[in-house]
């Protein structure tokens, strides 16, 4: 007979799950592309930090002439909405650039726009029977 | 109409099984291996606090970031010290090893794309 292979034992500072609580931004323009962002958010500008449902969006300085982001795929960032119409009107009104415009997927109604520095940004209505993975989280003041 | 939520962070890789394996090991690894959902046999979901994580295999990327520090997850944990030391016996790859600063314990490693990660522990 033999045993199964023990299971290493997880150290306990590292048993509860990691958080994400911000993202970092590097561009050309920090305090423009915070401004972009509180814009197509509808955030209000009196808000200290820039924050999306519990995360904060932070923007830090690249050198003036970076390139537009080589691989916009690579990391995307998937703001949830209630009301996708209002949110397109928002981007409209800001002028951005639509790399894919709204349409009905099997997760939702998504829309993807570029931000200032070239990464994607989407917008989502998360359909109502999409995995609970993918569902809004709960909702922050 | 509720403020705008960052639903999720799409993570586009060509090899998401290796990454889904890393970002569970490395970032949940109290969670037995259940970190992660399957949405699709090449993509991923996995909530990290008010978040998720979506690893997406997809074909207009290349296998490593060509340009890494554009967007950094920046993960906080409860106890950065025992993370390192739980990183370390992972043998993952640092950019920044732990190091206190003014506000707490931070350090940035690079996960198997060549994507940045930042683990944050705050003083209280």
């Amino acid at each position: 007979m033999v045993a199964d292979a023990p299971v290493p034992e997880t150290p306990a500072g590292v048993r509860r799950r990691a958080r994400i609580r911000a993202i970092t931004l590097e561009s050309r323009a920090p305090d423009r592309a915070a401004a972009w962002y509180r814009q197509a958010l509808g955030l209000a500008d009196a808000d200290p930090l820039l924050t999306a449902g519990g995360v904060e969006l932070r923007f830090t300085l690249a050198t003036a002439d970076a390139p537009n982001t080589v691989e916009p795929a690579r990391i995307i960032l998937n703001f949830h909405v209630d009301d996708i119409r209002t949110a397109e009107a928002r981007l409209v009104a800001l002028e951005a650039v639509w790399v894919r415009e709204l349409e009905r997927t099997r997760w939702g109604i998504i829309g993807t726009v570029l931000d200032l520095d070239g990464n994607f940004v989407q917008i989502v209505e998360p359909a109502p029977d999409s995995p609970p993975c993918l569902q809004p989280k709960e909702e922050h003041p | 109409m509720a403020t705008p939520a960052l639903g999720s962070i799409l993570l586009g890789t060509t090899n998401p099984h290796r990454l889904r394996d890393w970002y569970a090991a490395a970032l949940a690894p109290g969670d037995g291996g259940e970190a992660f959902t399957e949405v699709t046999p090449t993509m991923f979901a996995g909530t990290f606090g008010d978040t998720s994580v979506l690893i997406d295999g997809r074909s207009d990327v290349a296998d490593r970031n060509p340009d890494p520090g554009r967007v950094i997850l920046n993960f906080h944990v409860d106890d950065a010290r025992a993370t390192a030391d739980h990183l370390n016996a992972l043998g993952v790859t640092w950019l920044v090893e732990l190091e206190e600063r003014a506000g707490g314990l931070f350090g940035t490693l690079v996960d198997p794309d060549g994507n940045y990660v930042q683990i944050i522990e705050l003083k209280e």
